[in-house]
């Protein structure tokens, strides 16, 4: 008898339920929440139900050594986690990038690409005030690229700078992404005129077939040579890119662009859900992180349209770029252009800026590469 | 299709001969040479021997095993690094250290000769030819004081090296970096010098913009020519034959003339236009460019109660 009490004792001792605490509590609640945005609000489903659900497994209590936990070495959540750890899984998303991203826009408007550049401002703005609030440069730089809207190039970077933070950091970017919608809206309206609201772009002249193929040869020359640092992102979203448009490899282009990024969409979305383990994420520096994170969006989105605001007093009247498209720089693709759509369209039924808007949207996602790899380079 | 043949062939051997050179130990260096060890590191029998290390400059693992070793120019096979022996393998930018006691019975890494009376240290690949890397030894070397490059792997090399490079150290470090920094690491140096972040910002935001710039006028002037190409493919494709007037015939001029005077019957053309032009304003609430929005997820909104 007594070993039976004994056996249902260490039994009860191998549970969640005894090695439950309030913070795993909560980070489940929080997974919870995250399907939920997801589910139901159709809030960035593809990212917010894998974190989500991530954020679940991740905070199961258990019991030390059992070697299934993701921070434990050799456990199965452990080996796909590397895919995160070493910075594998964003160059691959990059690549499905490239191939579904059709960069016409900003080929036939090239100016389009400075808006891109501007939002970048983000980023530093977030470093600066990582700085200011007492965490280390490496550290800041992976928390400034928050700004950049860009998941996988926030887990790139702060998988190698602060693999500490890469949690709360990725779980903060993509947080963030989700909620543009929210957030950009009443920047962009804050900061223009109505008049500016109605300006009328010129249409996007036709694009040949070698303007295509020469961008992402073109582009990752002149970007990595800049910046080799930024090589992993850079030369797979180029690739993806010449995948796609060469014309001629039509089964590689589908594959990076459907099933492989799928797959590494899920791996992604859940391991960094895992990783938000109740002790390691709850900490004060999380609530840091995530303030900064949202600090960092709400000046992206703002440098971005005021560099329009500028950038139209050069530009002659007919050539005019609507401010409302200065959202867009900040990469989250193609979540902010489509805010840009939306917000043009409450003026102007007719007025459709989603063509425009992807052009400084795909710029800002090699914008934020570029500034992934300066930072990279500088603290590493 | 010969050509063709000939150009994969040609890729393919340079791709073949690009990927031999990476692995093959060029880029590796003589390092650093303790000449006289008394009082300086011992090996793993607790004696005091002379040792000298190699560097792998490059960024991927060469395995040194089959490479040789001498301290006679006329005799470069004089110590042949052994094979299959996984600790040969050396990583990206480490060190490997042999010790010269004259006593190859004791591993791998201790070679049959010894430096004190030796005047060169070579270092030959695997084909028992090619000099990877010499250094002349000093005479004067005072004991436990190494000799070596003063930053790893920089200087001259090759079988004609002329010591550019290699200067008595205040210290031996055998397996390790002869040139150490200050060890900080880039992050720490940045917290001192840019405490703020506002140079890093600057800098940072300079690049940035100056690689999307130069995407930018460089796309600017391929689509110009773009747009030239395409103009003149569409001025080819319109151009009319031009038949000079004076080559023209009579009856070319009547075909013309019964021409225009049957379109003109056929379709009541008169010269007088009532100039009245209309322009009805096209309300059209879908448009193609919003076409791409089906293949986006649904607009995020806040449920209204």
């Amino acid at each position: 008898m007594d070993q039976i009490i004994n056996n249902l004792q260490q039994f009860w001792e191998y549970t969640g339920f005894a090695n439950t605490t309030f913070q795993h509590i909560l980070m489940i609640c929080i997974g919870i929440g995250f399907i939920a945005m997801g589910i139901i609000k159709e809030w960035e489903p593809l990212l917010l139900i894998p974190i989500g659900f991530g954020m679940i497994i991740g905070n199961i209590p258990l019991y030390a050594g059992l070697s299934v936990g993701i921070y434990e070495e050799g456990s199965v959540l452990n080996i796909l986690h590397h895919g995160v750890q070493n910075g594998w899984y964003p160059p691959l998303i990059f690549l499905g990038i490239g191939a579904m991203t059709d960069f016409s826009s900003l080929i036939s408007n090239p100016k389009l690409l400075l808006i891109g550049a501007a939002a970048q401002f983000g980023i530093f703005a977030a470093y600066a005030a990582s700085l200011f609030l007492g965490f280390e440069p490496h550290a800041a730089g992976a928390i400034g690229i928050i700004g950049g809207a860009d998941g996988p190039t926030a887990i790139f970077l702060s998988s190698r700078l602060a693999p500490d933070l890469l949690g709360a950091i990725a779980v903060s970017a993509y947080s963030y992404m989700a909620l543009v919608p929210l957030i950009q809206p009443p920047i962009m309206k804050l900061f223009t005129t109505k008049k500016e609201r109605l300006i009328r772009m010129k249409p996007a002249r036709v694009v040949s077939r070698a303007e295509k193929v020469i961008f992402p040869i073109v582009g990752l020359l002149l970007t990595a040579f800049i910046v080799p640092s930024g090589l992993p992102l850079l030369g797979l979203l180029f690739f993806g890119n010449l995948l796609k448009e060469s014309g001629v490899t039509r089964r590689l282009a589908e594959t990076a662009r459907g099933p492989l990024i799928d797959i590494v969409t899920i791996l992604i979305g859940l391991t960094v859900g895992c990783s938000t383990q109740a002790d390691k994420f709850l900490q004060v520096e999380s609530v840091k992180i995530f303030a900064l994170g949202a600090m960092s969006f709400i000046v992206a989105t703002t440098a971005g349209v005021l560099f329009v605001k500028v950038m139209n007093l050069f530009l002659k009247p007919g050539n005019k770029i609507n401010p409302l498209i200065g959202n867009s720089g900040v990469s989250a693709v193609p979540d902010s252009a489509r805010v840009s759509e939306l917000v043009g369209l409450q003026y102007d039924r007719t007025n459709h800026l989603l063509m425009h808007a992807m052009g400084p949207n795909v710029a800002g996602v090699i914008g934020s590469a570029v500034a992934a790899g300066i930072l990279l380079g500088f603290l590493s | 299709m010969k050509h063709y043949f000939r150009f994969i062939l040609t890729g393919w051997v340079l791709l073949m001969a690009v990927g031999l050179f990476g692995q093959n130990p060029n880029e590796l260096r003589l390092n650093e040479v303790l000449i006289i060890n008394t009082e300086d590191f011992q090996d793993d029998f607790g004696v005091h021997s002379s040792w000298f290390e190699i560097f792998n400059t490059g960024y991927g693992t060469v395995d040194i095993g089959g490479c040789y070793l001498s301290n006679d120019p006329e005799n470069l096979k004089k110590y042949t690094i052994p094979r299959a022996d996984v600790q040969t393998k050396i990583k990206p930018r480490q060190h490997i250290l042999f010790w010269a006691d004259g006593k190859p019975q004791r591993g791998s890494f201790h070679v049959n000769f010894t430096l004190e009376d030796s005047q060169v240290l070579i270092f030959t690949s695997g084909d028992g030819t090619t000099v990877i890397d010499k250094v002349e030894l000093p005479k004067d070397a005072e004991p436990n004081l190494s000799y070596g490059r003063v930053v790893d792997g920089e200087g001259s090399y090759g079988p004609h090296s002329d010591n550019e490079g290699w200067e008595f150290l205040p210290n031996t470090s055998p397996s390790t970096n002869n040139f150490s920094l200050d060890g900080k690491t880039r992050s720490e140096s940045m917290k001192e010098t840019d405490p703020h972040g506002w140079i890093m910002s600057v800098l940072a935001m300079s690049v940035v913009f100056l690689a999307l710039v130069l995407l930018t006028y460089v796309f600017k002037g391929t689509g110009r020519i773009a747009i030239n190409l395409t103009q003149k493919k569409a001025d080819a494709f319109h151009k009319t034959k031009k038949v000079s007037m004076a080559e023209a015939s009579g009856e070319i001029f009547a075909a013309i003339a019964m021409a225009l005077h049957m379109y003109a019957k056929e379709t009541e053309i008169h010269d007088i236009e009532t100039t009245i032009l209309t322009i009805e304003q096209v309300r059209k609430d879908y448009s193609p460019w919003s076409s791409k929005g089906q293949s986006m997820r649904r607009t995020p909104s806040v449920r209204k109660q």
